[in-house]
């Protein structure tokens, strides 16, 4: 079964056409990378996922539901921005996840704020921009979820951080979850991921596997995917 | 072991290449048994996923074979190492030639070209490096 | 999953709320011996730090006010309709239960506040006679309420209770409608929620005083003079009391509903 499904899912702001008529199916046990310039309806899309938008058309369906209740327990999300409550301290904050999530793995969060050397006593406050995104990113991987979902996890973060993500995220995935990775930061993603879908003004314009493009068009994603989104 | 990954070919073929070489090299010596595709995939920084294809090819291939429980293991056959490790030189001797007829070189210019650059450097046998 | 909302919504506001209190009880210790001692010596630096301590106990009080109502609102605009809220609403729960964890925290800090400026007056005014005058003039007053009106005075207390409650859970839902209603524009979203506030109270007076036009003209009337009955005082209060809660419930199902709807159907994060 699919663990996300778009039929013909549209969303408007007014006028503004987000996502238009599209159709997905994402299979678990793949890492996919949700690719497309800015504002090409990558984060919609995601929002749509969460429930935190509702679709103008369309229907979306995340592990077999409507957005809703039952999706978030089986969605762990990394939204773009830090959204944890600053005044937590990383010990409350797994005691948050704990309570809310019954796949958190305290232990595996435990292990891995100990490895980054983050004692579970700061507050958030206290961190630097990269250590919350860090802790965030932690907490989401630390949830055995069906369906990740992970919004621009490497924009905006040195070369040492984004490595350590994409790092977690392959150690931490449990194989029969489906993980999306929206960036369009590609050349840093295309190695962990199997497949990929190009979005363009709310459009699905590709969809295929990492494999498949190298092969058939001998050239990375990065390259295919500068010639067909060329200014 | 270091990884590293060019943009034209697939990246299951890029990393069968490299374990090949691994194995050849002696990295991974005859009858080791190799780290989980879990980690062996975190060590390349690539999916598991792809990191899984790469080794299936490998032992269907021969190179390769598992055990049940016990997990991967190089092959103990040396003649077959032999043959990737030949494989693995014809290879590089055609981009090699390729790009020398592309400078317009003939086979027997390219010959006495690489008899004295081989002189010079002094290498006489055992360079089985890469 | 309430019980858990609740509790994290405890937890966040009662390290806020608690020590607000704390300083408001210590402040009335301070205007309690300021008035009992420090204002009657004859030394000026005394007495002037003596009216410095009763205005620092006034100052606590409406502080204490102040907070409660802006933790309310904070909590609310803060923790679901700003960066906190890509967390709070994605979390297994519904919408419901979200705004109900909301109200309930709210409206029991609000009670809280009201019995700890109570106790703090007590404090303030602490002096042994005192409090036993105090008690004998409360149990007075409550048997005199008891023996006069034939009011029940517990059924009166649980009353009054069941009305600050109410009236408590749609005081804070008008704000919550408000911001419910501004957030879901994509900009100047604070503006809207402020300028919504203002629509929806204007709105509700004006329904509010069309139905007292037409049932004082109408329906009331003519069903009050139709009927012959009279009214004992202890009817006549429960009866008060009653239709106070009963306003109080419609005026919040009304603006509950816009709360969630919007959630739910318009939500537009940031």
């Amino acid at each position: 079964m699919a663990v996300l499904e778009c039929k013909e899912l549209t969303k408007r702001y007014g006028a503004a056409q987000a996502l238009n008529h599209v159709n997905l199916q994402i299979e678990p046990g793949r890492i996919v990378g949700l690719l497309g310039p800015n504002g090409s309806g990558k984060t919609t899309l995601i929002k749509l996922a969460n429930g935190l938008l509702t679709p103008t058309e369309g229907e979306i369906l995340v592990c077999g539901n409507v957005p809703g209740r039952e999706s978030h327990a089986c969605v762990s999300y990394l939204p773009e921005r830090t959204a944890i409550p600053t005044w937590m301290s990383a010990a409350q904050l797994m005691d948050f996840y704990g309570d809310f999530y019954q796949d958190f793995r305290r232990d595996a969060a435990e292990e891995m704020l100990k490895r980054l050397e983050i004692s579970p006593r700061q507050r958030i406050k206290q961190m630097s921009k990269g250590t919350r995104e860090k802790v965030q990113l932690i907490m989401v991987m630390s949830r055995a979820a069906q369906l990740y979902l992970l919004d621009e996890p490497i924009g905006g973060v040195d070369p040492a951080t984004r490595d350590y993500i994409l790092s977690t995220i392959i150690t931490n995935y449990n194989p029969e979850a489906a993980v999306i990775i929206s960036t369009h930061l590609i050349s840093d993603v295309e190695k962990v991921l199997d497949d990929v879908i190009f979005i363009n003004q709310g459009q699905v314009v590709l969809q295929s596997s990492v494999d498949q493009i190298r092969e058939e068009k001998g050239m990375s994603v990065d390259a295919l995917f500068r010639e067909v989104f060329k200014c | 072991m270091k990884w590293e990954f060019s943009n034209d070919a697939p990246i299951y073929a890029q990393l069968i290449l490299q374990i090949k070489v691994g194995i050849v090299s002696g990295t991974f010596s005859p009858g080791e048994r190799l780290p989980s595709v879990r980690d062996l995939a975190m060590e390349a920084g690539v999916n598991p996923n792809t990191m899984q294809r790469a080794l299936t090819e490998l032992e269907r291939d021969g190179l390769v074979y598992s055990q049940r429980t016990a997990g991967r293991f190089v092959t103990e056959d040396q003649s077959m190492i032999d043959t990737a490790k030949r494989g693995l030189a014809e290879r590089h001797i055609q981009d090699f030639l390729a790009a020398m007829g592309q400078l317009g070189y003939e086979r027997e210019e390219i010959v006495a070209l690489l008899r004295q650059e081989t002189g010079k450097e002094g290498i006489t046998d055992g360079g089985a490096g890469m | 999953m309430l019980r858990k909302l609740l509790k994290h919504e405890f937890r966040a506001t009662a390290r806020i709320m608690v020590p607000v209190y704390l300083v408001l009880l210590v402040t009335a210790l301070g205007a309690n011996f300021s008035t009992r001692g420090i204002l009657k010596t004859p030394y000026a630096v005394l007495n002037i730090l003596g009216s410095l301590l009763v205005m620092a106990f006034v100052v606590a009080i409406m502080a204490v006010c102040v907070v409660s109502f802006l933790l309310m609102i904070q909590r609310f605009y803060k923790n679901l309709l700003r960066d906190e809220g890509y967390l709070m609403l994605t979390l297994p729960a519904s919408i419901h239960q979200q705004v109900w964890s909301k109200l309930i925290v709210s409206s029991v800090w609000f009670i809280i506040t009201g019995v700890v400026v109570m106790l703090s007056f007590v404090m303030m005014a602490l002096d042994v006679s005192f409090l036993e005058g105090m008690v004998q003039v409360l149990q007075q007053l409550f048997q005199d309420i008891t023996a006069y009106y034939a009011i029940n005075g517990t059924v009166f207390l649980l009353e009054l209770l069941v009305l600050a409650f109410a009236g408590s859970i749609a005081f804070c839902l008008q704000f919550y409608a408000a911001l419910a209603i501004g957030h879901s524009f994509s900009n100047h979203k604070f503006a809207w929620s402020v300028a919504f506030f203002f629509i929806l109270q204007f709105a509700s007076q004006l329904v509010g005083s069309l139905l007292l036009l037409s049932l004082n003209t109408s329906l009331i009337n003519s069903l009050l003079g139709s009927l012959d009955f009279r009214v004992s005082g202890m009817t006549a209060i429960h009866i008060g009391m009653g239709i106070l809660i009963a306003v109080c419930v419609v005026y919040s199902a009304v603006f509950y509903v816009i709360t969630t709807y919007f959630l739910k159907k318009h939500l537009n994060l940031e």
